[in-house]
């Protein structure tokens, strides 16, 4: 056992505890903490999957950006923000339990069965090829992002703007 | 000696599906609007982990499954804000963010 492979096994350790707490912690913040620590882990699984761009745009626009906002969502909504009856820590336990059964059943019953245990072939995709593809095949999809963005940006403008006067 | 574990699809395709299971599972746990966005994000981020593996093990001569994994994530950052900002007029009309209360679309 290597020192790469120790580091990937707490990598993927990190994310699946990241993951059960973003979806099992009490408190919300504490949910938005697990989902960061999720996504630099997935950060990571990227970095091992020979895609270091992904890597870092995935910790730019993921952490950066969305968590950001999340944050401040929760900030703005925050004092007033009656708390809603969650689980007991019985139950949490066994939502733990049951997402780890279901996910184990389906990864043997349908992962294991279609891709067969090969060996990894060499990969030599860069950087440049991803941005080649986005400027020939992709142009059209891309473009749409763009618009899709603009749009969203119109959409939270004008919520925020019309909302201002009933309260 | 070449046998890494980070050399096999299956890590990768276990993490991916246990993102999307726990995210499900929070779609339903999670009371709160916001909670809710939290267990989405969860579950795009397995999609993109899912089709970078599958891209880096299955098609190894092109870049689109990265590509893809690229406009996830700006379809992700744009749905976040759209989602949070309904979010915020949703908490400024009613004093809270509990999907199972609302139960009108209009006024």
């Amino acid at each position: 056992m290597s020192i790469g492979d120790l580091l990937f096994l707490f990598i993927v350790g990190v994310t699946l505890a990241g993951a059960l707490a973003a979806v099992l912690a009490g408190s919300i913040v504490y949910a938005l903490m697990g989902l960061v620590v999720t996504m630099f882990g997935v950060a990571g699984l990227y970095v091992y999957l020979h895609s270091p761009f992904l890597a870092m745009v995935q910790i730019l626009i993921y952490v950066g950006a969305i968590t950001v906002l999340i944050a401040f969502a929760i900030m703005l909504i925050g004092p007033q923000y009656r708390r809603p009856k969650e689980w007991t820590t019985l139950g949490k336990l066994g939502a733990a339990a049951g997402v780890a059964v279901v996910t184990l059943g389906l990864f043997v019953k349908f992962v294991m069965e279609v891709f067969p245990r090969t060996k990894a072939p060499a990969f030599t995709v860069t950087t440049k090829q991803i941005g080649a593809l986005f400027f020939k095949d992709l142009v059209l999809p891309f473009e749409l992002i763009s618009l899709l963005i603009v749009v969203a940006i119109l959409g939270a403008i004008m919520l925020a703007l019309f909302a201002r006067g009933d309260k | 000696m070449t046998d890494f574990f980070y050399n096999h699809l299956h890590v990768y395709l276990f993490v991916a599906l246990f993102l999307l299971v726990s995210g499900i599972l929070g779609l339903v746990y999670r009371r709160t609007l916001i909670g809710m966005l939290v267990a989405m994000e969860l579950i795009m981020n397995g999609a993109g982990l899912n089709l970078v593996a599958l891209n880096r093990f299955i098609a190894v001569e092109n870049a689109t499954g990265m590509a893809f994994t690229l406009i996830i994530m700006g379809i992700a950052a744009a749905e976040a804000a759209i989602a949070l900002g309904i979010i915020i007029l949703i908490f400024r009309k009613y004093r809270h963010v509990e999907g199972a209360e609302l139960q009108e679309m209009k006024d």
